[in-house]
């Protein structure tokens, strides 16, 4: 009887630690899955970006300051590897995309150019895309650093070899504006 | 939010269980014996019945709603928006389909989100807007995400099941049942066996439906947790609720799985629809706006 008990002692806490690493694990490659797909919109972004300048420089030849930007912050983008470059970059190129976009609003004849509709509409959703990967990817390091931090989680979390991991923050602008306040 | 959705929900299902322990109860106290053999048997053919739609949803609901497959190349545009939603929700990419129809509307089924098959009626991709359009798949995907086709079919099979039992045994009271039974016994029990039996199968719509409300305002909430844009789906609603042409086929089999019913509002009571009023839905969703 006693024998029996302690094995089923014994079996319950092998249950529960191997659930706890397995929750850790999976955690763990869900963020992993949550960067490649980052990685895989940021790609097809920079893909499209010759293209729609060749574009708008059909048309807009006067522009080249708002080229330059673009082109340059393309170029760190594709090279960057860290997550904080990699957020830094995106952040400018979403910033001189932006830039390009309201230097086309002058020209209504690039506006009305087929290429040009159907680009923005591969531009709207590559940044939706974008967008959606990095919320999914940040609510998969915030539910793992939670695992990490929180007990019992936090027991094992050393034995599964897995850390806490790095929020995507973008720099924008336009979403550190506070809105205005007047009295 | 959600979590209060989820809970209602098994606190429904749970609903269904002790109804379906009444039935049981109700059936030997009036028919003793004989009555304990029905239960099993009306379990099993639920069961086949429910689960064997559940299994083949996807394709059993295609011809249903003479719903159409379509592939990537038929309307990238389509397509751009539900791959979108997939990367904010993590689900796989599902099977897609076109109903052909000037009403608007949609629906989502399929066993699991691997199975998963998301279907537009003509009418819904005219009528609206990229956030729009936004909104109602991310609804769709909501459903399967909250894996709704189990839920719905759990809830079926239990009001089924009810309803196959309670038929049965009045059926038997006409022929004579009662056999194992010599006198006596309290009448009060009886009688209120009776009245269960009697309005168990009704009790088991209404719990239906219910669940079938909850589930929907759940989906909404998931929606708004995927796109963080509860304005596009408020003003998705607000297109379906100011159009008054409902899809042409009003089989009531499938009219919990469309985003908006298709059923006449008017003529089904609050207690049997299996949506929530679309006003009520707006509203939830408009405080949700002010919130962020």
């Amino acid at each position: 009887m006693k024998t029996i008990i302690v094995l089923g002692v014994v079996a319950l806490i092998a249950v529960f630690i191997i659930s706890q690493y397995n929750r850790l694990i999976r955690l763990n490659i869900t963020v992993d899955e949550a960067w490649a797909q980052i990685e895989v919109q940021l790609k097809r972004r920079a893909d499209l970006i010759p293209n729609l300048v060749e574009t708008v420089k059909g048309y807009a030849k006067h522009e080249q300051s708002t080229f330059d930007a673009v082109v340059t912050a393309r170029a760190k983008a594709t090279t960057a590897t860290t997550v904080a470059d990699t957020a830094a970059a995106d952040g400018m190129l979403t910033q001189a995309l932006r830039g390009l976009l309201a230097v086309a609003e002058a020209y209504p004849d690039l506006k009305a150019s087929t290429n040009f509709l159907s680009l923005q509409e591969e531009l709207a959703t590559t940044e939706n895309k974008v967008a959606f990967s990095r919320q999914f990817y940040n609510d998969n390091v915030r539910s793992l650093n939670t695992a990490v931090k929180t007990i019992p989680s936090s027991f094992f979390a050393g034995f599964a070899k897995v850390s806490e991991r790095e929020f995507y923050e973008v720099e924008d602008p336009q979403d550190r504006k506070a809105p205005g306040v007047t009295f | 939010m959600q979590a209060a959705n989820r809970r209602k929900t098994i606190g429904l299902l749970m609903g269904m269980g002790v109804l379906m322990w009444c039935v049981v109860y109700a059936a030997l106290t009036y028919f003793g014996g004989s009555g304990a053999g029905i239960v099993p048997i009306a379990v099993g053919i639920a069961l086949i019945s429910v689960w064997g739609s559940y299994y083949g949803s996807d394709k059993l609901v295609l011809t249903m709603t003479g719903a159409k497959l379509i592939q990537e190349s038929d309307n990238p545009k389509l397509f751009d928006l539900i791959q979108e939603v997939t990367i904010a929700s993590g689900l796989p990419m599902p099977k897609v389909a076109v109903v052909i129809d000037s009403a608007p509307n949609a629906f989502a089924t399929g066993r699991n989100p691997e199975h998963a098959l998301i279907a537009f009626t003509t009418g819904i991709l005219d009528a609206m807007d990229r956030d729009q359009l936004q909104g109602v798949i991310a609804h769709e995907m909501a459903h399967v995400a909250n894996r709704d086709t189990l839920v719905s079919a759990v809830a079926a099979t239990t009001a089924g099941a009810i309803a196959i039992v309670s038929d049965m045994l009045t059926r038997m009271m006409f022929f004579g049942g009662r056999r194992d039974r010599e006198g006596g016994g309290n009448p009060i029990a009886l009688v209120i066996s009776l009245v269960i039996l009697i309005l168990a199968p009704l009790a088991a719509v209404m719990l239906k439906s219910a669940i079938s409300r909850k589930r929907e305002s759940l989906a909404d909430a998931t929606a708004v947790s995927f796109t963080r844009n509860p304005a596009g789906l408020r003003s998705a609603l607000e297109v379906l609720a100011a159009d008054s042409t409902v899809v042409q086929q009003r089989s009531t089999a499938v009219a919990h799985i469309w985003i908006e019913s298709p059923l006449d509002s008017k003529s089904v009571s609050k207690l049997f629809s299996t949506h929530p009023p679309i006003a009520e839905r707006i509203a939830v969703l408009k405080s949700m706006e002010s919130l962020t």
